[in-house]
Parts: C-alpha cells; structure tokens; sequence
C-alpha cells in the first residue's frame, strides 16, 4: 500500500518537475475558427484563417467593445500545413485548428486547382490531423476569394464562422459538413454538390448563392453553379432540403400563390431494360398554402385541385429544366443517382462508375412532382 | 482533545478495600477516597435509638427534592420506617433496601459505591452494617430535546438526541415498541466510564454482525469517550478511508429505521449522535424524509443527488482538463468565452482552481467556527472580496469563481454532511492529476477511488452494496425509491 502510493506519488511529480505535460492555458491558443483556401496571385496554394480575439469576446463586454473579434491572417505555402507555419509567424499563440467552424474555398483554386490539381489533396490534413475539427461546414466561393468572405462582418454573431451553418439552416437544408463532403467525394462516379457563398456588392455582407458542382470525374475541380432555387430542388432530390417554399410564376392575369412545404419527401426508381437505364424521379411534398395572390378561393374543392395542379406542374418543370442542365449543360450527375445504381445494381456499377458521367447524360430520367396542402391558411380566397 | 496516558489511575488503594462493620472506620475511607472533592456531601444523623447513619453523595447530581422529602424526612421524624416486619434497626433497613427508591443497590466494595456516588447515587451507610446501600436518585441538568440541527427535514420528527443516554434510549423504545428491541449496555473508558448502548431488534439483526460489533466494542481500552467518534474509530474496519464506514445520526426516526432493516445502532452517553452499523455508499446519499415525501419526488431528489455528488468530485478536475489539456472538447463558443474571460489572469488555471478550492474550504471551516454575531461578516467578505474583487481585479478569473463555488455547494446537497467530507477531500488529489495528465488523470483517479471503494467491507457488507456486487431485489431503494403499497 505504502510502496504503491510512493510510486505513484514519485510518477506524478516526475511528471511535473521534468515538465513533462502538455498542459496549454487558454490564452496560449491562437483559436482558428475559420479557414479558407484561395490561389495567390503566382498561382500558389495562400490559406486565411479566421483567428477569434477572445478579449473582444468574452468577458465584462459593457457596451460595444473597441477591440475587433476576430484577424484574418493569410499566408502561403506548399501545402496546408506549410501554409498555417507561415501564418504562425505572424502569431503571437499556437494555432489551434480544432475549433474551426467553416472552410471556404475560393472560386479560382477550386477551379484551376494548384498547378494543374483539385484542391481537394489539400484537405487531406483535415482528416488526417488529429487536433483538426471534422465537424466544419465547407463552402464555395462564388465569385470571390475565401479571405474575402472571412473578413465580412456577420450582422448577428461576432463571428462569420460561425454562423455559416445556421445560414443553410435558416434556408431550409441540412448543413453541409465537411465529413459528409468526404463521404461523397470519395466514391467514383459523378459530381458533389457543395453550397456556395458570395459577397454581395459592397463585399460587406455575405449571400446564399447557390450550389457549386466538383466533377469528380475531373479531380473535383469545379465546373459551374446552381442559381439558389435549383439548388433548393436538387437538395429535395438528395434528400437533404427540410423545409422549401414553392411560388408559382408570376403571370398578370392570375397573380401567384406560395406553398410552403413542410416535409419534402422524394422516391427515386431505377430500372434497367433493354434500352438502358431509366431513372423516375417521384417528389412529394406537403405544405400549407402560406399566400395566395389568385382569384382562386382553396376552401373549393374544384379550385383547390387547381392550386395543387398549378404548383405542381411549376415544380415539375423547374426539376426537369434542372435535370436537363445537369443532363445537357454540364453533363455530371448532381443528384447522386449514381449512388442509387451503385445500390440497386453492384455488378454493373463497376464497369459504369468509370465513365458515369457520360452515362448520365445520355440516361433518361423522368420526374414528376406531386405538392399537396395541409391547410390552406388562415382564409378562404384572396383577400 | 488529547486523552491522558493510560497509566496510574488514583485512588485505587482505598477503593479495592471492603466495607467492614464499622461506620467510623468506613466513613474516613471514603473521605479518604473522595478527598479534595468539594462536591461530595457527607452528611451525619443520629436517629432516635442512637443509631448512626451517614449519607454521601455529590451535591447537584441529585434529587434534592425526593431526597428531603420522600428519605430525610420520615427517617429523622419517625424513625426507622416500619415495613412488614419490624424493623430493628437502620443496619436492617439498609439490609432489605428499606428506602423509598426506585433504584436501590446493595454493594460491599468502596470501588462499586464511589462509581455509584459519581454517577448519581445516595449512599447510606449505617452503624454495625457491613454493606452500602445505595439509591438512585440521580438528577442533573440536562438540554432538552430540539430540532435535528445537521439533519434538517421538511417532514419528519422534529425530535433530535440529546447528551443524555436515557432520554436517547427512551425515544427509541417509544418508537419501536417491542421486547425484541434489545439493548446491551457496555462501560468505556477508564475514566469517564461511558455508558455505551449497542441497540438492535432481536431476529432482524444477523448474529455474526452482532458479535463482531461486540467483541469489537468489548476490546475497546481507552481512558475516556468524550463522542461517539471515539467509538465509531475503534469499531470501523479501517481508519485510513475518506469516507465514513458507519451512519451517525442525530435523529430516532433514523436509527428505528436502520434497526428495522438489521442494523445495529450505537448509543453513546454524552454524545447526541447516535452511530449505524453497518453503512453503504448510498445510505450516504439518502436522506430520512425520501421514504416520507411522495416517491416520484424522492426519485428525482436522489438524482438530483447522485449527479450533484459526482458534479462536486469531478467539476473542478474536468474544468481544468478540459480548458488546458483538450480544449477542443469544448463547444467553440463556450471555449471563446473562457479564453476571453481567462485573459487577465496572472495564474495557471491548476494554480487558480487550487487557491479558491482552498479559500472556499477555509470560508466552510470559517463558518463552523466563527462565534454566530460574526457569522454574516464571514459572508460579505468571502462574497465581495474572494468572488467579485479577486475577478475584477483580474487576480482570479470568472469561470473559476462559478466553477470552484458550483462544486462547493452541491457537496452541501448530500444530505449526510459527513458524506460530502470525502466528496470535498478527493477533489484535491484529482486536480493534481487532472493538472499533470489532463482527463487521462482525472479517469486515473476515479478508477483508484472506485478500487478503494469496492475494497470497502465495513464490517462484512460491501461498501457498493447492491450495484456491486449486484443485490437485485435491494436496487428498487437505489436507483428510485420504490413505493411501500404492495411490496413487501
């Protein structure tokens, strides 16, 4: 007993006396909240991360504090990790990646790659280093560099990374993780969809624009965007849209009516016949009719069938126009259907995965949209 | 309080001798015994025929009253009482205990009469009579009996021990009212020569428990029992474990209930904490009006409890892992927050922690001490100059205060305040580990504690009893408190 406490009492403070530990305070952190990854001018691999100031953070904060929240420092290396040692330079306190929210990626890298490659073996480090944070959303850039995005001033939190996430929540999707970015680009076959982020014109404040496509096919360089509501819709085909609203379009005679569905569910089939692949596409929403602008009265059975036709036929073509951009602009599948062939027929998969891409586009794929109401709000006609 | 060595008791000379025949001779030597005590009382009568009588006892120990009227009166004014027979002579009397007491005693040895006198008798000592015959009649002041101080209840008695024995035994048997209550009285220490009462229900109470306590209690050699703490530290397995082995208790509710389970109390004279044998772990974190109140309430209560038990070890050791060795398991703005409010601090979070553990066990230590007129002052100062000066001056940080003040208070929900000691105890030794191996130590010190604890066999039962080893049909009384209705 006597022997045993010796020991133990001799290890911890062996421990102790040859600072053996690696105890960090706090304030010797540099917290790196925020990372992006743009293309310096020379063509070179620059990283910017977001660093919180914490005195401007936490503490008696009585009134508006003087101090920023946040730097944004930048520097530019061989690789990631190459880059955060130059940017270490001009640090005072250890960077510290495990608490980063947000990785942008600018349009230029993500386009171009760095010398030739996809930005993506730079994001080995993500997964690799042990004290670096999985659980970051990943944007693109539309039209703009990341350390343009890090450096806009959030309107409701002190820092833009981290409100990135609630930006796609508000909208109605599900965040879009970096983990999850990994799980679906490392299957073969085509394309990711990552959300995209530009700066607006004053380059003060952020906006949702839209989805950016990676080829995977092409080393995930990027090869074109969705507008926002194409992205909504190809989100519902994906299964990962919570919550969207549908208007139908404008037109002067009949004016317009809105839905806001609550539950966006979708059935995707894949056949194989003689022909090739088929691939039906089935949407099924339900919602509540949030405005109504027609002279059309939902409390009517003859006119609610109507409304429902009306915004289901609108629905309809914004999905087949959007598959048709898929299937002819682009010529990638955006909509991971590959992953449902890959399931419902293993052993073709594996000749098709190579060249899915050109499968795709040649593929026939029907859709049709099924929107419903739970209630028609809180009238009969338009007021 | 230290106890004098055990050597050289006084006085033993004179006590060991024999009562002989005369008064003369007997009265020096009990003079000679009592000598230099100015509070015994030698009092001499001639009745009537002649007849000598010397009464000796100690003056405030008893009932004057009784004693005037109901002894010194009839004899001085009639005479020697008259019973059934004639009575001769006082030497008679005192032969066939002729005195109007309820308690009366004969004895032949100055050694048994002088305990006697101390404790409360009259002796009566006659011419010609080779015995003493003693009267019980005792009385002294005594604290009436109050409300439980440290183990308050909404619901319940209100009724709390007292200093002294008879009135603590007399609770008991007013509750449990039965023959099979048993209590077996025991005499400790040389010098105070307590009165200690081993109390237990006949059949319930398992024999082997009963005779280890006895022997237990019977190989007790010490000069004097001031508590019952004096006992507890004899009767307990091991001394060197920071939690307590039995139950101590001020209240008769709890000890009629550790009875009727199988328990086994001890009453010690002087002492108005009464001691349970043997204790569980969990016993530590019920508290006597959980099987009053309402159960689905009590469930709550007791979980309430264990997670305030647990958060007052650990908080303090997983604050300081977590903000220096694994920051990143922490959500990101509560980490900016601590960063933010660590800013200023001049200390290491291990050394910040460690100062307010110390100040806040120095404030508690303060509050039991300090004379009641003093009290509030303790209060304001530890409020204001330990909390609110020591942050905005930057010496101390923010979380630290609500960290250090968190784990403080919910050692104080454990409703057996002698369990929260070890709760406060082990915090220390896990914040040295947790400073020099972040949560790898705190998980280090936890498995050392729960190997001491599953050691633990207070007197035969593990201390774990019923999560380990697992007693199915005790669990329904551990993890919620089972209703009576319908159950046995």
């Amino acid at each position: 007993m006597k022997k045993t406490m010796i020991i133990i009492c001799l290890l911890v403070f062996s421990a102790v006396t040859s600072s053996c530990w690696n105890l960090k305070e706090p304030n010797q952190l540099a917290i790196v909240i925020g990372g992006g990854l743009d293309l310096s001018q020379d063509g070179q691999l620059e990283v910017s991360s977001q660093i919180a100031v914490p005195a401007a953070l936490g503490g008696e904060n009585n009134g508006p504090s003087k101090k920023r929240s946040f730097v944004v420092v930048n520097a530019t290396g061989k690789n990631f990790m190459d880059a955060g040692q130059n940017l270490q330079m001009q640090l005072s306190r250890t960077l510290f990646y495990a608490h980063r929210q947000t990785i942008l990626v600018g349009q230029r890298i993500a386009e171009q790659g760095v010398a030739g490659q996809g930005f993506l073996k730079y994001l080995d480090m993500i997964v690799r280093n042990p004290k670096s944070e999985m659980r970051s959303v990943i944007w693109i850039v539309k039209g703009g560099t990341a350390k343009d995005i890090l450096a806009t001033e959030p309107t409701f939190d002190a820092l833009i990374s981290t409100t990135l996430y609630s930006v796609q929540m508000a909208l109605g999707m599900k965040p879009y993780y970096y983990r999850e970015f990994l799980c679906e680009s490392l299957p073969k076959g085509g394309a990711v969809l990552l959300p995209a982020i530009s700066t607006n014109s004053s380059k003060k404040k952020f906006i949702y624009s839209g989805a950016a496509i990676l080829d995977k096919e092409h080393e995930l360089h990027l090869i074109g965007f969705l507008n926002p509501e194409e992205s909504y819709y190809a989100n519902w085909i994906k299964g990962r849209q919570k919550t969207l609203t549908v208007t139908t379009s404008e037109s002067q005679k009949e004016g317009n009516i809105s839905l806001r569905v609550k539950s966006p569910k979708r059935h995707i089939r894949v056949e194989k016949d003689a022909q090739g692949m088929h691939v039906h596409i089935q949407l099924h929403g339900f919602g509540n009719i949030v405005e109504n602008n027609t002279s059309l009265d939902p409390s009517e059975a003859q006119d609610l069938g109507a409304i429902q036709k009306k915004l289901s036929q609108e629905a309809e073509r914004d999905v087949v126009k959007l598959i048709q951009k898929a299937q002819k602009q682009y010529k990638v599948d955006i909509l991971g259907l590959g992953e449902l062939v890959h399931q419902k027929y293993p052993h073709e998969w594996k000749s098709l995965q190579k060249n899915w891409n050109d499968t795709f586009s040649k593929m026939t794929i029907t859709a049709e949209v099924h929107l419903r109401y739970h209630d028609p709000g809180q009238t009969n006609a338009s007021m | 309080m230290p106890t004098p060595s055990n050597e050289g008791i006084p006085s033993q000379e004179n006590s060991a001798r024999t009562v002989s025949s005369n008064l003369k001779e007997n009265e020096q030597t009990l003079i000679s015994i009592f000598e230099h005590c100015s509070d015994v009382v030698f009092r001499r009568l001639t009745l009537h025929n002649d007849a000598k009588l010397l009464l000796v006892y100690i003056d405030g120990m008893i009932d004057k009253d009784f004693v005037q009227s109901s002894i010194l009166k009839p004899l001085i004014y009639e005479g020697v009482p008259q019973g059934l027979g004639a009575l001769d002579s006082l030497a008679q009397m005192c032969d066939q205990e002729f005195v109007a007491a309820l308690q009366t005693k004969r004895v032949t040895s100055f050694e048994e009469a002088a305990d006697h006198i101390l404790k409360g008798s009259v002796a009566f000592l006659a011419d010609g009579e080779t015995s003493i015959l003693l009267a019980d009649v005792a009385q002294f002041e005594t604290r009436s009996i109050e409300e439980p101080s440290t183990e308050a209840s909404l619901r319940g008695t209100r009724e709390s021990f007292t200093e002294h024995l008879r009135t603590n035994t007399t609770m008991l048997r007013r509750i449990i009212v039965t023959p099979d209550l048993k209590m077996e009285t025991f005499q400790i220490g040389k010098l105070t020569k307590t009165d200690v009462v081993l109390a237990y229900i006949r059949g319930l109470a398992s024999d082997n428990l009963l005779e280890e306590v006895r022997s237990r209690i019977e190989t007790i050699d010490i000069q004097g029992v001031l508590e019952s703490g004096y006992i507890e530290e004899y009767i307990e397995d091991t001394n060197y474990s920071p939690f307590p082995q039995m139950m101590s208790t001020e209240r008769a509710d709890v000890v009629s209930a550790g009875l009727m389970e199988g328990r086994i109390a001890v009453f010690v004279n002087g002492s108005p904490i009464v001691l349970i044998v043997p204790m569980t772990f969990w016993d530590g974190l019920q508290a006597p009006d959980d099987y009053y109140e309402r159960f689905l309430y009590v469930t709550m209560n007791r979980w309430i409890r264990y997670l305030f038990a647990l958060f007052s070890i650990l908080f303090p050791s997983i604050y300081i892992a977590l903000t220096t060795y694994h920051p990143e398991m922490m959500p990101p703005k509560l980490m900016m927050s601590i960063t933010g409010l660590r800013e200023q601090s001049p200390f290491p979070t291990v050394i910040e922690v460690f100062l307010m553990e110390f100040m806040f066990e120095g404030l508690r230590e303060a509050g039991i001490r300090l004379p009641q007129q003093i009290g509030p002052l303790v209060s304001i100062v530890g409020a204001l100059v330990i909390g609110q000066a020591a942050v905005q001056a930057g010496i101390i940080s923010a979380p630290i205060v609500i960290v250090v003040s968190a784990a403080g208070i919910s050692s104080f929900v454990i409703p057996r305040y002698r369990f929260g000691y070890p709760l406060r105890m082990l915090r220390f030794p896990l914040l040295i580990l947790s400073g020099v191996f972040g949560l790898f130590g705190v998980a280090l010190g936890l498995i050392l504690i729960m190997i001491h604890l599953i050691h633990l066999t207070p007197l035969g039962t593990p201390y774990l009893q019923p999560i380990a080893p697992t007693k199915k049909s005790k669990l329904k009384d551990v993890f919620w408190r089972r209703p009576r209705k319908g159950t046995s």
